[in-house]
């Protein structure tokens, strides 16, 4: 279609459906390509051809040669030059600057005939129907019925795109899924709903309820050195057991006795269950020989008594059937070492999660079952119709609250039906129908989607998400779960959107709003990376403290271990031990390391940030520089900071000099941008420049090998960074992109892939100093910090923004939210980087209330009695 | 429906199945006997099912496609010289008691897995290029790849055994930020695609894995178990059919789409259904439950294998898929004194200390291979013969050579005898040819027989 057919097109149109003509954003006036000719390609000519034009393509970009109008609108062409024109990437530093005015008409062209945006009514884009994903999944099931059901160990990981898991896109269903989706309704239901008005009393006793028999006095702890170094050999001391949760371990090394109690009220037959687990610490080829008895004693009398060795990580389960005259009665749990002696290289345990005393058994003594109250708090009537009419009542609340929006009449006939046919069925119940209509619901599409009805305004061209859609977007952006009885309300009552700004803030105040900071932070910066990035600690310090000998030992280890024991000399065993010595005895100083620990405080410390930003309605800019961090002597001392104590995560002062402050020092920041045994200066630098200064680099061109890959000239032994820097910019294919990456990599090469400062890596100092390719320098990362603050302001408000919105819309940014994310930067700007300004500024854009029309709304418009306006899809 | 011979296939498997012949991890036991079947009972079964995915003596023919990261260190993985003579290099040492089962395939590619248009990329279109033959769309949303060959042929066998596939991987961590190059990461750590925009999602917990195949708990109630919690299924479907359809109603293209994945996941569970009511209880297997992920990589490996190979001697699924780690994976490998990243070593600058860690990565998949097939060898099959007699196991890679990511001649290994359709035991070079004509000749073998072109096929692979 050229220009003239488009627009005829667009008559015919406007023909069938009034309201149309002229308005269709993605037609450009006539002559776009004209206009381009006369205004703005004389610009481009003199600034940008020597690269872009005339049969140069750097980048891959040409910004001539357009043959029409089709031709010129190509929109991820001209965002990418949007983006690095605006972040002034564009021309680079060493070629003539575009002046300001002519900057200024550039953008405006390109937002104006290129993507015909229309800052009046932009185009709040759409999002595909989105599934829960595992978090907002678990959430919605904790809020709906008081379950925490684990999604992480129970479904499949959920895709992500953008670097985010909640991307309706990216979200699909595979079968597999969707059979773990029925079967999880089923245990969700199953274990929060009753079935029966009666049951047999049950008294759960945990595991950390269970008290020692053994003073206090004699008790002492098992001590096990780290690198599990057997403990003295001896008789064992007795052990009080540690509280794990709600459990209580106990070692198999020392002998313990554990007891509780139960006052039973009635004179009948009872049962007590006693659930124990084994658990171990893995240890690379070391096996755990010690083993230890386990007896169980209940009113004096042994019940149970059975050896355990190393078992794994296996759950047991006895159940013991008790004739019980009123009173109380004990139930003891004993541990003695059977062999006590070897090394405990597994730390072996016994896990007692608890005990539960049901009864008595029979039926004269059933009380309600637990919860009963919470789901049937009525009695249940005799009568069929207001039975039904119960019923009816109980499944239309919860299938409001579990679909998120209305719910028709039709539908809750549907459940009552299931419900009633369940409960028809032999050795039923009325509740147990109740709760199979519930399972129902959960298995649903419209309990599993995100449904969004669309309200229309008169006048005006995009339709509304109707208030229920508000009030699920608002609770799926800032808790990643179900709207609450308070947004239900204002939904229902039609008061969402005129109360918008004290909701959000209301909603930030609340616990939950937790979820944004975990879930966004964990993205945005990769925090939640941290826990499982594959660091290897030993070979990390290593480089920093070179130690040939201890080097050379543990190769000899190694080499050796790789022969067949018996196929080794004697020499090779004594050249083994000698070296396992050398290298053990090394291991045993303290050195930093990346422990589960510290990577736990290393994430929450990056989630404080964000929070601590968000709650005391600081500036974004937060991020970037601050003169505080938040963490618990673990970390102080990993970063080197003094006067910290305890396990408890804090706001720390930093002292002036402090290289420390905002996430590109952060511990998290750091290791996920590192490789196992060293740092990567160019993961780094893209790092930066794809989440804080929202320009990612292009991908480098195939077959070319990223930094640390490039061969040495010489073709022996390990490129410097600098080195490898100067290769870089010396091959003009590499430093295009490289002279943005590098720099910034370099900054942060003090940190080693642990996150610890260090001043030299392999005996060579270390060197932060360096030039951006704006032509800024900077000494170490104290001042690339304050360049990227001051002199990138505005390009990390833009980052932040687009990856928020992302985030809150579930869908990724595309050419028509240049002129809502313009306006976000303003907003955010005007308020002073606030960060709750970005928040409101992105609840009350127009993506997140509006949503771009298809013919299928058109069609639920009409269905929801709404006028049909027709539009055409840009 | 090959009713009673399959009814019968189910309930002697089931009856073996019970014997004990896995103790605790990766470990195997000596064979059961099998000689109370009679074979001429197998080789009553029905035409149909002896055309598909079924050897010639009537017993269940089994295909796996096993994934392992990064390419191969070519000098060390090819063998020297060609036919049965063939000397093993380094790296597939430790298959050579195994030798006589194992076919060494030599020049398949995947072009498509090449940059084109499309630039860089080549870890995620290595992963999605592997069964797909197809160049995956590039985007982090507009997620579009091709069918994959386990899919095509499960579409057509799957209704012959209780799950139609099986999907294992063992990437169970997955890193927030972009996959590769703009791919979404759905590219990176699915191989298996049932249709362009729908991943067989794998599962990484092989106690799920177990569960799913044969029920919860202890050994003699997980049948029932598995049975009860099928038909208990049953009672929700009417009711989100129907809500799947009014929702339908007023959805957009897109939407439908999404709606469209869960209504095939729907029509799946009804045909489980029909199938357990069909084929009554399934199998439960006397060995343990697994607890859950082993600490120790290589135990994790085994285990996966093991839930591999439990679903293919019950004969619960006759296509399986398993991904040892995502094409770009760069775990560590201390358990054999590798601190560094596998693909960060990868790419090893051609220095010496680097490519001999590669190597050894490499040659550990291989042995953990290689111990799978001694597992599946060591088990007999319903027709007398071993498990991997009748099995066909596809071993391989999405780059050849990872340092340069390159897709031609792709270290690929062909194990099993496919039932006496295959002749292993040899090197073979193909010249160039894409992977995908040994996906279509597979395919074939299997019964798909009206699977003209596949991928970038450009015939079938002769000589298999």
């Amino acid at each position: 279609l050229g220009a003239f057919g488009r627009r005829w097109a667009a008559l015919c149109l406007a023909m069938i459906v009034p309201g149309v003509a002229g308005a269709e954003p993605g037609a450009a006036e006539p002559g776009a390509l004209a206009i381009f000719r006369t205004d703005i390609e004389p610009m481009l000519d003199q600034f940008c051809y020597d690269c872009h034009g005339y049969g140069s393509n750097k980048g891959g970009v040409v910004l001539d040669g357009f043959e029409s109008d089709r031709d010129l609108r190509d929109h991820s062409l001209w965002l990418r030059a949007l983006k690095n024109v605006r972040g002034g990437l564009m021309p680079p530093a060493d070629q003539p600057q575009l002046p300001e005015a002519e900057r200024t008409r550039l953008l405006s062209w390109i937002k104006g005939d290129i993507f015909a945006t229309n800052p009046a009514e932009p185009d709040p884009g759409r999002v595909t129907l989105r599934r829960l994903n595992r978090v907002e999944y678990r959430n919605t099931v904790r809020e709906l019925l008081g379950v925490d059901f684990n999604t992480e160990t129970e479904f499949p990981a959920d895709d992500t795109g953008h670097g985010f898991d909640n991307l309706a896109d990216v979200l699909t269903i595979s079968p597999l899924l969707l059979e773990k989706y029925l079967d999880a309704a089923q245990t969700i239901i199953a274990q929060s709903v009753p079935t029966r008005p009666l049951a047999v009393a049950e008294h759960r006793i945990r595991g950390r309820q269970f008290q020692s028999t053994i003073a206090v006095d004699q008790v002492v702890q098992t001590a096990l050195d780290s690198a599990g170094v057997p403990a003295a050999a001896g008789k064992p001391m007795p052990q009080a057991g540690t509280v794990q949760g709600n459990a209580l371990d106990l070692l198999y090394y020392a002998p313990a006795t554990v007891a509780a109690s139960y006052e039973a009220k009635h004179a009948g037959p009872y049962q007590v269950v006693v659930d124990l687990q084994t658990i171990e610490r893995y240890a690379d080829d070391l096996f755990d020989y010690n083993s230890c008895q386990v007896r169980i004693r209940i009113d004096g009398e042994v019940v149970f008594e059975q050896p355990f060795v190393r078992e794994g990580y296996k759950m047991y389960s006895y159940t013991f059937d008790r004739e019980w005259a009123p009173g109380r009665h004990e139930v003891v749990v004993e541990l003695e070492p059977l062999i006590h002696d070897q090394p405990q290289h597994r730390r072996l345990r016994i896990r007692l999660a608890g005990a539960t005393v049901r009864g008595p058994l029979p039926s004269e003594f059933w009380v309600p079952p637990p919860r009963y109250a919470e789901f049937f708090p009525a009695p249940v009537p005799g009568e069929p119709a207001a039975r039904r009419e119960y019923a009816r009542e109980r499944l239309k609340a919860f299938a409001t609250r579990a679909f998120r929006q209305r719910v028709d009449r039709a539908t809750v006939d549907r459940l009552v039906r299931l419900a009633e046919h369940h409960a028809a069925e032999p050795g039923s119940t009325f509740e147990a129908g109740v709760a199979q209509a519930m399972v129902a619901v959960l298995a649903s599409p419209r309990f599993l989607f995100r449904d969004e009805g669309i309200e229309r305004v008169p006048g005006e061209r995009y339709p509304r998400i109707d208030e229920y859609a508000l009030a699920s977007r608002l609770s799926y952006f800032l808790w990643s779960s179900m709207p609450d009885a308070e947004l239900f309300r204002l939904a229902r009552e039609g008061r969402l959107r005129r109360e918008l700004g004290a909701q959000v803030e209301r909603m930030l105040a609340d616990p939950r709003a937790q979820e944004l900071v975990r879930n966004f932070t964990g993205q945005w910066l990769q925090a939640r990376d941290v826990t499982t990035v594959p660091i290897e600690s030993f070979d990390v310090y290593l480089r920093d403290h070179p130690h040939p000998e201890v080097e050379e030992a543990r190769r000899t280890f190694r080499r050796i271990g790789r022969i067949d024991e018996a196929a080794r000399t004697p020499e090779q065993k004594a050249e083994a031990a000698r070296a396992r010595a050398l290298f053990q005895a090394f291991n045993r100083q303290p050195r930093p390391q990346l422990t589960s620990e510290l990577r736990e405080a290393m994430q929450r410390e990056t989630e404080l940030l964000f929070e601590h930003v968000l709650k005391q309605n600081r500036s974004v800019i937060e991020f970037l520089v601050a003169d505080y961090v938040h963490v618990n002597e673990r970390l102080a001392r990993h970063y080197g900071l003094e006067g910290v104590e305890g396990d408890e995560m804090r706001l720390v002062k930093l002292p002036p000099d402090s290289p420390r402050g905002g996430v590109l020092t952060q511990g998290t920041v750091l290791a996920v941008t590192s490789n196992p045994t060293r740092t990567s200066a160019v993961k780094r630098g893209v790092f930066i420049l794809d989440h804080i200064l929202g320009a990612p680099p292009p991908p480098p061109p195939p077959g070319v090998p990223t930094l640390e890959e490039a061969t040495r000239a010489d073709g022996g032994g390990e490129l410097s960074l600098r080195e490898a820097l100067d290769q870089h910019a010396s091959n003009s294919l590499c430093r295009s992109c490289h002279n943005r990456m590098d720099p910034l990599g370099f900054a942060l090469e003090n940190f080693n892939a642990m996150g610890a400062w260090r001043d030299s890596e392999l005996n060579r100092p270390i060197e932060s100093k360096g030039r951006l390719v704006s032509g800024r320098t900077f000494s170490d990362v104290r001042e690339l910090k304050q360049i990227l603050a001051t002199d990138h302001r505005q390009d990390f408000f833009y980052c932040l923004a687009e990856k928020l919105l992302t985030y809150a819309l579930g869908r990724g940014m595309d050419y028509y939210d240049t002129e809502t994310l313009d306006r976000l930067v303003q907003q955010l700007e005007a308020a002073d980087g606030r960060l709750s300004a970005l928040i409101v500024g992105i609840v009350e854009s127009t993506p997140f209330q509006k949503r771009r029309p298809l013919e299928g709304d058109i069609a639920g418009a009409t269905a929801r009695g709404s006028a049909p306006t027709a539009a055409l899809t840009p | 429906m090959p009713a009673a011979a399959d009814l019968e296939l189910k309930k002697h498997l089931a009856a073996v199945s019970r014997r004990h012949f896995l103790r605790g991890l990766g470990a195997c036991i000596a064979l059961p006997a099998f000689g109370s079947l009679a074979s001429n009972r197998l080789v009553a079964a029905t035409e149909r099912a002896l055309q598909l995915a079924t050897t010639p003596t009537g017993a269940p023919l089994r295909t796996a496609f096993v994934f392992f990261p990064n390419g191969a260190i070519p000098q060390h993985w090819w063998p020297a010289g060609l036919g049965r003579a063939a000397q093993f290099n380094a790296t597939l040492q430790p298959l050579e008691a195994m030798r006589q089962h194992v076919q060494v395939v030599g020049g398949l590619d995947h072009l498509n897995a090449n940059p084109g248009d499309d630039g860089a990329g080549d870890h995620a279109r290595g992963n999605s290029v592997f069964l797909t033959g197809v160049r995956p769309q590039k985007s982090a949303t507009d997620v579009r790849a091709g069918v994959s060959i386990d899919q095509v042929i499960a579409q057509e066998v799957g209704h012959l055994t209780r799950l139609p596939s099986l999907e294992l991987t063992c990437d169970a961590t997955r890193a927030s930020s972009n996959c590769d190059s703009g791919y979404s990461c759905a590219y990176v750590y699915n191989i298996s695609w049932r249709s362009a925009t729908t991943p067989m999602t794998p599962e990484s917990n092989p106690r799920l894995v177990f569960e799913r195949l044969f029920g919860a708990g202890v050994h003699g109630q997980r049948a029932a178990q598995a049975q009860q919690r099928i038909m208990s299924r049953r009672s929700v479907l009417d009711f989100v059919l129907e809500d799947a359809r009014q929702m339908e109603r007023r959805l957009a293209a897109p939407d439908r789409d999404k709606l469209g994945q869960y209504l095939d996941g729907i029509r799946d569970v009804e045909t489980r259904i029909e199938k357990a009511e069909r084929f009554g209880a399934g199998p439960d297997p006397d060995v343990e439950t697994p607890s859950g992920i082993p600490p120790s990589q290589a135990q994790y490996v085994d285990l996966m294998y093991d839930m591999m190979l439990l679903a293919f001697q019950t004969d619960s699924t006759r296509v399986a898929t398993f991904v040892l780690g995502h094409d770009g994976d760069n775990r560590s490998f201390s358990e054999i004194g590798i601190s560094e990243g596998h693909h960060d070593l990868s790419h090893h600058q051609n220095r010496q200390d680097r490519i001999e860690k590669v190597a050894r990565i490499d040659r550990w998949y291989v042995e953990r291979f290689a111990a799978f097939l001694q597992r599946l060898e060591a088990t007999k099959d319903v027709d007398g013969h071993s498990l991997l007699h009748n099995s066909r196991i596809v071993y391989g890679s999405g780059n050849a050579d990872g340092n340069r990511h390159t897709h031609e001649n792709l270290p690929v290994l062909l194990a099993g005898g496919g039932g006496g359709l295959l002749h292993p035991g040899r090197v073979v070079h193909h010249g160039g040819q894409p992977m995908s004509n040994l996906f279509l000749s597979l395919a074939e073998q299997a019964g798909v027989h009206q699977l003209e072109r596949f991928g970038d096929s450009t015939g079938r692979l002769a000589n298999v």
